[in-house]
């Protein structure tokens, strides 16, 4: 049996591990005399496996034995991952908990300050157009409606109507 | 029923499942550990690619045989449970971390100034540096780390542990061809990784 260049690449491993059949094997042998190519990669395969035998067998860490030897003594180990897990996502919780309230406590502050500010303008805007009326006319006594379509739009009762309002 | 008179309890006082073992039953365990935990941490080190995870994997397997005591055959192998409790635990355990960053230890680094690459000893210049054991022990490890867990899991066990591709298919409840597959692509993976270190070892052979 002849393996073309493919199929022998790919059994390579097997072949140095003899996990092949006899045909397979010797299909293999006859192809690695004649492929350089095939002949450089078994080697390779072969160093790679030898490097990865001659590495030493892990010694466990003291307490390690005494651990698995009275496993109902020892923590175990699985439970502390849920725990660190559950707490993680209790403090992801709680940060989404404040940060929603934060941004939902926004606008009611906003709105309280922007409210302060509109109500200084209006008493000013009162007290100087009072004054003016005051200075120009002093025996009209016009009174002031505070009217207010917004928190700061003082509406001066006796004032000519805006332009936009002329027509109606 | 002749249960002898010295029970031992090591369960655990609060725990759910308490446990009480007879003298002989806790003799059966002993060699149950005696047997398979040397092998079972050095796998799961091997795949966690450190002391902390390899410790906690193998300890929660033997906490498994150990709680499922009563339910184990007499002499029956344990290999095949046990390493796959090890393989799950390690999969549960990447599933709850994020990934770290999986790179080709011959790539080019990305820095501010450009690409650079990493200083590797030349393989023809000075062989003495790579045989620093140490180093390429390490390296190897690192490496392995880079593999799937799939792969790694297969490369352990046939080229560390030294399983057959039949014990492996049974370890990991998987076909013999997926066994051939994956330990011939993790070699491949290895081997190009190692770059400079096998051809190092090769051309040892040469001369």
């Amino acid at each position: 049996m002849t393996l073309n260049h493919h199929r022998a690449s790919q059994l390579l491993s097997a072949y140095l591990d003899r996990e092949l059949g006899p045909a397979d094997a010797v299909a293999v042998q006859e192809h690695l005399l004649d492929c350089p190519e095939c002949r450089r990669a078994y080697e390779e395969l072969q160093v790679t496996k030898g490097l990865l035998g001659q590495l030493p067998v892990a010694e466990p860490p003291a307490g390690f034995w005494a651990a698995v030897r009275s496993p109902g003594l020892a923590r175990a180990p699985g439970a502390a991952w849920p725990r660190l897990i559950f707490g993680r996502r209790l403090a992801w919780a709680s940060a989404a908990v404040i940060m929603a309230l934060v941004l939902a406590a926004m606008p009611l502050v906003k709105g309280t300050i922007d409210r302060l500010h509109a109500s200084e303008i209006g008493v000013d805007l009162y007290v100087r157009q009072h004054a003016q009326a005051m200075g120009s006319e002093p025996f009209t006594d016009r009174a002031y409606l505070g009217l207010t379509t917004g928190d700061a739009d003082l509406v001066l009762a006796g004032d000519a109507p805006p332009a936009g309002a002329a027509g109606r | 029923m002749g249960r002898p008179a010295a029970v031992v309890s090591m369960a655990r006082p609060n725990a759910s499942q308490a446990v009480s073992y007879t003298t002989e039953e806790l003799a059966r365990y002993e060699a149950i550990v005696q047997r398979y935990a040397r092998h079972v941490y050095n796998v799961a080190y091997r795949m966690t690619g450190n002391e902390y995870d390899a410790r906690d994997l193998s300890q929660e397997a033997f906490l498994r045989v150990y709680r499922a005591l009563r339910r184990v055959e007499p002499d029956a192998p344990l290999e095949s449970w046990l390493y796959r409790i090890v393989s799950n635990l390690y999969i549960d355990l990447l599933r709850k971390r994020p990934r770290g960053r999986v790179e080709s230890i011959d790539a080019p680094v990305d820095t501010p100034r450009g690409e650079l690459l990493r200083e590797m000893p030349d393989p023809a210049s000075s062989p003495e540096a790579i045989i620093e054991r140490e180093q390429l022990d390490g390296t190897i490890q690192r490496v392995l780390g880079t593999l799937s867990p799939d792969l790694r899991m297969v490369v352990v066990l046939s080229d560390v542990e030294g399983y057959s591709y039949e014990e492996i298919a049974m370890f990991l409840h998987v076909p013999l061809g997926t066994v051939k597959s994956r330990l011939h692509r993790a070699r491949q993976i290895l081997q190009q990784r190692l770059g400079p270190y096998v051809e190092a070892r090769r051309r040892g052979w040469d001369r």
